[in-house]
């Protein structure tokens, strides 16, 4: 089986983000960068289904900047096969140029499978993988929570409102994941010592100008500090009060 | 207990038998030639300075081939366990990277002013500053950044640099250091193996180098199982440090002495502008310390009440807090021998750091630059015995880093005893170049000054210029999973008053005193190693527990 799992270098969501001074774009200074928390759940889901089949490769697909290539060495280290960083110093909000160049890449990969987090967490736009697998004209499921591959079928659950869904496809197939679809192992020192020299391609993406443009950031409100109304039961009717008339919940 | 407080008498033993292994390493191994413990300034610039050696070596020809280099860090990602002031001399960076200059390094501004005051309570009084404290033609830098940037140096020359990973022992045979066993994450609070379990890891080198900064359990334990001793006894500081977004803009670097610390405490604070309107503030204290009850977050909580702070703090934002002790002992407390069978130890960690002056990064970073220069010199003839490695001693006998802290030999002993007397004595030691008084001053481990009952400080603390510990563990950035093992080796049955004591003195909130009682809330350290230099005893934890500080 050979999977292709796309992923994003996007920062940390411990990261203190700052508005650049454009208005259009984060500061960079000081903030980490880390594999897509979602695409984790990819890379994970896809190591899983290679050693329960006992053979196949892995291969991990990234837009991004140089500094993507660690991104991409995260996966290796966790334990794919093999890298390829499409190179482009500014990826844009629009989803569909980033789309057409990933479709290109994969087309002729040979691949079953092509897994991505169910969004990015800079920009959650949840439309890449779709888009994708449009492009190749393959089925998607997306925000898939639980996955099992038999022969050339799959099935998927995907959990939604009061539910659980559960999909069937053929294979290849276009998967997007969500949390709770496994636990991501941490790469051990083995396999960080061993991602190094595993093979990673980087070639230039010719991204296509997108259709969006950014027109301002700005950071959310700040949240109003908390209020104690009271301690013990006394309190009882003040906080009563205070959701009824001040945060009008009740 | 009415008497004064010892607190060597509660102190549990270094737990030299889980530090130092004798069993053989795992098949399981890694092989590296050179591994390198702890990504500060020391363990950086000397991966960086071995691995120029190497390319060197091998673009001549005849060279010695992959050699290859590893550097462990216990922070999740390089930088984060860094605190510093830092106000840098560039010596050491000049000398590292010879083509690039002061502006290629990560520093903020030069030191444009510098101001010395002694402080009262609403006072500040404008004093000369001592030529051991001139700052003319250094940097005011962040520690993390530098790290964070030598860190890249370092992969671009191929170095594995490994963060997430701590060395929690040394693998030995013999007398002969074999290298570390990493430790094992993902173990739950009775040990048990929890989902992300990954097992401890044997690396194997021939040549295992010690950075792990102040406190270092490994250098520790090797020095005691080597009986490895030193003139005076090593002793340490404590620096709770932070870091604000200022409403006016600071224009100099400013020293203080004198209030909030009595006049029988040894001390000082500092306050750097890494821009103009970011600075770090911290607040240094001997860990010899009289008062029991004494408490050095409380006492820089209060610090910024004082008119000279308050005028840049007040309206701004507190960023980022931490805390790190400093090794203070200087020149007779360094180990009479740096190196050993397949070992050196570098930095803070040997106890490079020059007191008058609050200065260590560039010594850290020249005692790892001589250290790749004798383990270069051993791989090439393929010994990397104590004989051999020797050299690293040789070189940093005949350098400046010995020659800085021998002039500053007496200066901190001089302090024992009260700041007035401290002062001349140390005055005179300056003046004279170290001479006066004349052969070395005693010193006693912090661990056996006696500590004497003490008023409780109470300051309440109002969320915008002052911080409770808990807020302050928050700004430190510690997310530390509260379902790990203790990491932490306290005595049993203590006194209440020595529960005090250590409730006192650790800035993290690690401990508290409940119904006379111990509580040990160990997710919370910061590991500034305060509390492992007079009590409870530090181990290394999984990889990522701790702080994550960004620009301390
Ligand atoms: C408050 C304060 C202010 C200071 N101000 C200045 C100043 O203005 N100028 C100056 O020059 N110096 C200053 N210093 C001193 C200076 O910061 C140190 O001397 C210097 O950082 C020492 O470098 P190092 O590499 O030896 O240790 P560190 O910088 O402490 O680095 C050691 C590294 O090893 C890691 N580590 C430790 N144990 C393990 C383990 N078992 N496994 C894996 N990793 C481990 C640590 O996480 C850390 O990253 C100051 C220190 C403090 C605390």
């Amino acid at each position: 089986m050979k999977i292709a799992v796309c992923i994003k270098r996007v920062p940390d969501s411990e990261a203190r983000i700052k508005v650049a001074a454009d208005g259009k774009a984060i500061d960079e200074t000081g903030v980490k960068f880390v594999l897509n928390p979602y695409d984790e759940y990819a890379v994970e889901e896809a190591l899983k289904l290679k050693e329960g089949a006992g053979a196949g490769e892995v291969v991990v697909v990234s837009i991004g900047p140089d500094a993507a290539q660690e991104t991409i060495r995260t996966a290796l280290a966790m334990g794919a096969d093999t890298g390829v960083l499409l190179k482009a110093d500014a990826v844009g909000l629009d989803p569909l140029p980033v789309a057409k160049v990933l479709a290109a890449e994969l087309k002729d990969g040979g691949y079953d499978l092509v897994l991505f987090g169910k969004m990015a967490i800079d920009d959650s736009s949840h439309g890449v993988g779709p888009m994708v697998a449009e492009l190749l004209g393959l089925p998607c499921v997306s925000a898939v929570a639980h996955l099992e591959i038999s022969d050339r079928t799959g099935k998927a659950e995907r959990e939604i409102e009061g539910g659980v869904e559960v999909v069937e496809f053929g294979l290849p197939a276009v998967i997007t994941a969500d949390k709770g679809l496994n636990e991501p192992r941490y790469p051990a020192l083995r396999g960080i010592m061993m991602a190094k020299k595993k093979p990673l391609e980087v070639k230039d993406a010719a991204l296509e100008p997108g259709g969006i443009e950014v027109v301002r950031l700005s950071p959310p409100a700040e949240r109003k500090a908390g209020r104690i109304v009271g301690e013990g039961p006394d309190a009882v009717s003040a906080l009563v009060e205070a959701l009824r008339n001040e945060a009008k919940v009740l | 207990m009415a008497g004064p407080l010892i607190p060597a008498e509660h102190q549990p033993h270094l737990p030299r038998e889980r530090l130092i292994l004798t069993e053989a390493p795992a098949e399981e191994r890694i092989d590296m030639d050179v591994v390198f413990v702890g990504a500060g300034p020391a363990g950086l610039a000397g991966a960086i300075h071995l691995a120029q050696l190497v390319q060197r070596d091998n673009e001549s020809g005849d060279g010695i081939g992959e050699v290859v280099i590893g550097v462990l860090e216990k922070a999740a990602s390089l930088g984060e366990h860094s605190l510093s002031g830092a106000v840098v001399n560039p010596r050491a960076f000049r000398e590292l990277f010879p083509g690039s200059s002061d502006e290629d390094f990560p520093f903020g501004g030069p030191v444009a002013r510098e101001s010395l005051y002694w402080l009262s309570e609403r006072r500040a009084r404008r004093l000369p500053t001592p030529p051991s404290m001139r700052n003319h033609g250094n940097y005011v830098a962040s520690i993390c950044e530098i790290v964070r940037w030598l860190g890249e140096k370092a992969q671009e020359l191929g170095v594995d640099v490994l963060p997430g990973f701590p060395a929690g022992a040394l693998l030995t045979d013999g007398e002969r250091v074999l290298g570390v066993r990493t430790v094992a994450t993902g173990l739950g609070r009775e040990g048990e193996q929890l989902s992300g379990y990954l097992p401890p890891a044997d690396v194997v080198a021939k040549v295992t180098a010690l950075a792990e900064g102040t406190r270092g359990m490994l250098s520790l334990a090797y020095q005691e199982w080597q009986g490895i001793g030193s003139e005076n006894p090593q002793i340490y500081a404590l620096g709770v440090k932070e870091l604000w977004e200022l409403k006016r803009p600071l224009d100099r670097v400013i020293h203080t002495m004198g209030w909030p610390l009595p006049n029988d405490v040894f001390g000082g604070s500092f306050m750097y502008p890494l821009e103009p309107t970011v600075a770090a503030l911290g607040l240094v204290v001997g860990l010899d310390y009289p008062d029991r009850t004494f408490d050095v977050h409380d006492r820089l909580q209060r610090m910024k009440a004082h008119p000279l702070f308050r005028e840049y703090l007040e309206g701004g934002e507190l960023v980022e807090w931490g805390a790190k002790t400093i090794p203070e002992g200087g020149y007779y407390a360094l180990p009479e021998r740096l190196s050993g069978d397949g070992v050196v130890m570098l930095g803070d960690s040997a106890g490079f750091v020059d007191v008058p002056s609050l200065k260590g990064v560039h010594y850290a970073m020249q005692s790892g630059m001589f250290a790749a220069r004798a383990i270069f010199e051993a791989l090439k003839a393929d010994d990397t015995s104590r004989a051999r490695l020797a050299t690293y001693d040789r070189l940093v006998a005949e350098s400046y880093i010995r020659d800085d802290l021998y002039r500053t030999r007496n200066v901190r002993p001089a302090f024992t005893g009260g700041f007035f007397k401290g002062a001349i004595r140390a005055g005179l030691a300056t003046l004279t170049r170290g001479r006066f008084p004349g052969g070395r001053i005693d010193m006693e481990p912090d661990a056996t000054a006696s500590r004497r009952p003490g008023a409780v400080p109470r300051v309440p603390y109002d969320g915008r210029l002052t911080y409770s510990k808990v807020d302050a563990v928050f700004k430190s950035g510690n997310a530390t999973r509260d379902t790990i093992p203790s990491h932490v080796i306290a005595g049993e049955n203590l006194p209440p008053e020595v529960a005090e004591f250590y409730a006192h003195m650790c800035p993290a909130g690690v401990y508290e005193v409940s119904d006379g009682k111990l509580v040990v809330n160990a997710p919370n350290c910061v590991d500034c190693k305060a509390t492992d230099v007079v009590g409870p005893r530090w181990t290394p934890r999984e990889g990522g527990a701790g702080p994550q500080y960004k620009r301390m």
